[in-house]
């Protein structure tokens, strides 16, 4: 037998063994299963940083792919007044490297230290904001310990105001106009977080870089605009609108066959680099936004609704008075000039441009029909391209229409319309009476290959193709015989068109002030493109001006797309009997 | 099927109190056979080092990849950013308001009577064109472009290069004369027509 004290001694020893075993085990336990998972955050938050990636919004880009606004990096420099502060003599060490820097950023060095010395306090403050990468680069070069750099994505406009009106901007709380704003669910990109664990020397440990968010790009917004045109178009327009010192004008290139714009011009313009330079009335697009009573422009409707109901032809006769009573106490209307009674057909009613001679035919069809071939023509109702701030235009029911404007409606008055509703109907008369929704958008183009976006291509019926050629017919011998023909010749070219005055409604009644425009659509014997050159409130109403420009836009158009020629001669209605 | 494992052969129990035996149970040759012998030992530990050192290895070659990665990285970084500038650059020098005032710059105006060739049947044809000469109304420029603030005429730097290039071909020609000797003759002859290839020929047709 051992004796006592030794027993005791191994009793005490074992005890003591085990206990600090239970207290070890005890805390392990606790570190790693009660407390893990708190000091593992911990850790990694000593560890690891977080930095933003940025997503890139997508270019939008013309039918060619010539980039209408794209998305650049800029740089902000970026200082903590207090940190710069702390050295030794500051003022003097740091206007020196200030003078360094705005050697290549530009700038006052002693007012930039004004500032830093303004709130020496203070951890954030900007030294430059927006700087280029070739600045950026310079600067990092000069090795300046105090300064800390952000990027800054920026949007830039490399056609500046090359349909500047329809792409938008970007203010400072993002997207504010035309399709930056509409379309921003297709450019706008997401910002995406990565962290990653970083050793003592600042570099990212092997395997430890992780995508909290991923960053997404925007997806490339593709226009059926064509760049080139566009820019034609806005410099004819802008001479336009100078010529006949015009308030507003717009110009719209629509293709026949799939209503795609090819061009929108509006003036005054906005260059979305400088939206400061431009009222704020002129920032979005007026050829979507401003409908106007359209005036002469519509008889090419009216003729074609007689033709397809079967109400007239082309030569039905009336007689046109210079002045004529209308039915039920609608009042006299008259024509723009004083005239004798003339004897015309509906073609030469068109040529004429007659009011009492288009009154007359419009007694042929009801009133309802007549409002329903317009509507059925996109009067009154938005276009479908969704355009920001488009307008739908007013076409009442025929039922609200009073005597007057139950006339009134078929020249063009007592109705509005926008240009781009205009080009759409005059491409229903080109595209054999089939009206295709007008498209601005080709599509949304995604990194991942995807596209979105893309425009609904059904047509609906409107008129039959015999009438809507019957029609483009009737308005060749406007191009051909009317006293604007000499301004509006495109040799080898058959040409459809018709002009249009319209007075604009002001304080319940008419006054001096116009619309002027002209409406067409060309080669005849295929067609393939509609023009529309409208002018608002000009000083001078010399409807020549707007033809010759009608004229070159079109001329443009038939040369840019190389159509071909006209291989046929056009027709000889008769215009009078 | 043979075992590396050396397996502990079972031990009868003594009994404590009982008195140590001073017969001594010798192990068989076989019992013997079965212990574990240095080699694996040996083995087992160099291997252990092996292992230690190849990871140790590893780690350094993963690190020097971590670096390279970053550097890498930044390279990568850097030169998208060049990319972009470059696009952007491109974008603008492309832009219509700056070609047509290039254009323009270099005395360049739209033919007011382009004609086609109908391949078919060879017939000549007039295109519509522009009735007007300059090609937009007598009046250019309406529509603006704030970015081209700045944007120099190529053909004002051409000129100002040919001027250069003159002055280089005069100073040779000079030293030509000077130096009165045929091999420097042929130096100022092979600057001429140099100087008249950058030279772009200054418009004589309006």
């Amino acid at each position: 037998m051992k004796p006592r004290s030794t027993r005791a001694r191994i009793t005490f020893v074992v005890f003591t063994i085990v206990a600090l075993t239970a207290v070890f085990m005890v805390r392990l336990i606790d570190l790693q299963v009660v407390q893990a998972e708190a000091l593992s955050a911990e850790a990694d938050t000593k560890r690891t940083l977080t930095r933003v990636t940025y997503g890139t919004r997508g270019d939008i880009v013309d039918t060619r792919g010539a980039v209408l606004a794209d998305s650049v990096e800029r740089f902000d420099i970026v200082i903590s007044p207090r940190v710069t502060l702390l050295r030794e003599n500051a003022s003097v060490v740091v206007l020196e490297d200030l003078t360094k820097i705005t050697n290549v950023i530009g700038g006052d060095p002693t007012a930039l230290l004004t500032t830093i010395l303004e709130s020496p306090e203070s951890d954030f403050e900007y030294l430059a904001k927006g700087i280029t990468l070739e600045q950026y680069q310079t600067v990092v070069e000069l090795d300046i310990a105090w300064l800390y750099y952000e990027l800054r994505p920026e949007r830039s406009y490399p056609n500046g105001e090359v349909a500047g009106n329809l792409v938008g901007f970007i203010g400072t709380d993002g997207p504010q106009a035309g399709l930056e704003l509409t379309k921003d669910e297709c450019l706008a990109s997401q910002d995406g977080e990565a962290s990653y664990a970083r050793g003592e020397d600042g570099v990212a440990l092997p395997g430890s870089s992780v995508d909290i968010l991923e960053q997404k790009d925007g997806g490339t917004l593709k226009l059926t605009i064509d760049r080139d045109l566009q820019f034609y178009v806005q410099q004819r327009m802008a001479q336009t609108a100078e010529a006949l010192g015009a308030t507003w004008a717009t110009g719209v290139v629509m293709r026949v066959s799939d209503g795609h714009l090819l061009a929108v011009s509006d003036w005054p313009t906005v260059d979305p680099n400088n939206v400061n330079l431009s009222d704020v009335g002129d920032l979005g697009s007026r050829a979507f936004s401003t409908p106007y009573e359209p005036g002469s422009t519509i008889k090419a409707l009216t003729a074609a609704s007689l033709i397809d109901s079967g109400s007239a032809n082309q030569r039905t006769q009336v007689v046109s008075p210079y002045a004529l009573e209308l039915a039920n106490g609608g009042g006299v209307i008259s024509d723009s000039f004083y005239h004798a009674d003339q004897r015309l057909t509906l073609a030469g009613a068109l040529v004429e441009s007659s009011n009492t001679a288009i009154a007359q035919y419009t007694d042929l069809l009801k009133a309802s029909a007549r409002h329903d071939y317009l509507q059925a023509f996109g009067l009154g109702e938005k276009t479908g391209v969704g355009f920001n701030g488009e307008s739908s235009g007013t076409l009442h029911d025929a039922s609200q229409w009073d005597a007057r404007t139950n006339y009134a409606v078929q020249f063009g008055q007592g109705l509005s319309a926008t240009s781009i509703q205009m080009a759409s109907a005059y491409q229903t008369l080109g595209n054999d009476g089939v009206r295709l929704p007008p498209t601005l958008v080709e599509g949304c183009y995604w990194p991942d290959g995807s596209v979105t976006d893309t425009p609904s291509t059904d047509g609906t019926r409107v008129i039959s193709k015999e009438a809507s050629e019957q029609t483009l017919q009737m308005m060749e011998m406007v191009y051909s015989s009317s006293g604007s023909a000499p301004n509006l010749q495109i040799p080898g070219y058959r040409v459809a068109v018709k002009s249009g005055t319209a007075q604009v409604a002001e304080s319940g009644g008419y006054g001096d002030k116009v619309v002027i425009s002209y409406a067409g659509i060309a080669p005849v014997d295929d067609p393939e493109y509609v023009v529309i050159a409208t002018a608002g409130i000009p000083d001078t109403i010399y409807s020549g001006v707007i033809a010759s420009t009608f004229r070159d836009i079109m001329a443009q158009t038939l040369t840019t797309y190389r159509v071909t020629p006209s291989g046929s001669s056009g027709p000889d209605l008769p215009l009078r009997w | 099927m043979s075992t590396n494992l050396a397996y502990a052969q079972p031990q009868p129990l003594q009994t404590p109190g009982q008195r140590p035996s001073h017969i001594e149970i010798v192990t068989t040759r076989a019992q013997r056979k079965a212990r574990p012998r240095a080699l694996y030992a040996v083995v087992t530990v160099a291997s252990m080092f092996v292992i230690l050192a190849a990871q140790l290895l590893l780690s350094i070659v993963v690190t020097q990849g971590a670096y390279q990665i970053d550097s890498l990285q930044d390279q990568q970084k850097l030169l998208n950013r060049t990319e972009q500038n470059l696009l952007e650059s491109l974008a603008l020098q492309s832009s219509s308001q700056n070609l047509a005032a290039q254009a323009a710059g270099f005395g360049m105006i739209p033919n007011a009577a382009p004609y086609s060739l109908n391949v078919a049947n060879g017939s000549v044809f007039r295109l519509p064109g522009s009735a007007d000469p300059t090609g937009c109304g007598g009046k250019c420029g309406l529509v603006g472009n704030t970015l081209l603030t700045g944007m120099p005429l190529v053909s004002t730097e051409v000129a100002a290069a040919a001027k250069a290039a003159k002055a280089t071909a005069a100073a040779a020609a000079a030293t030509t004369v000077a130096s009165s000797s045929t091999s420097s003759g042929t130096a100022a002859s092979s600057a001429a027509p140099e100087a008249a290839n950058n030279a772009i020929p200054a418009p004589v047709t309006r």
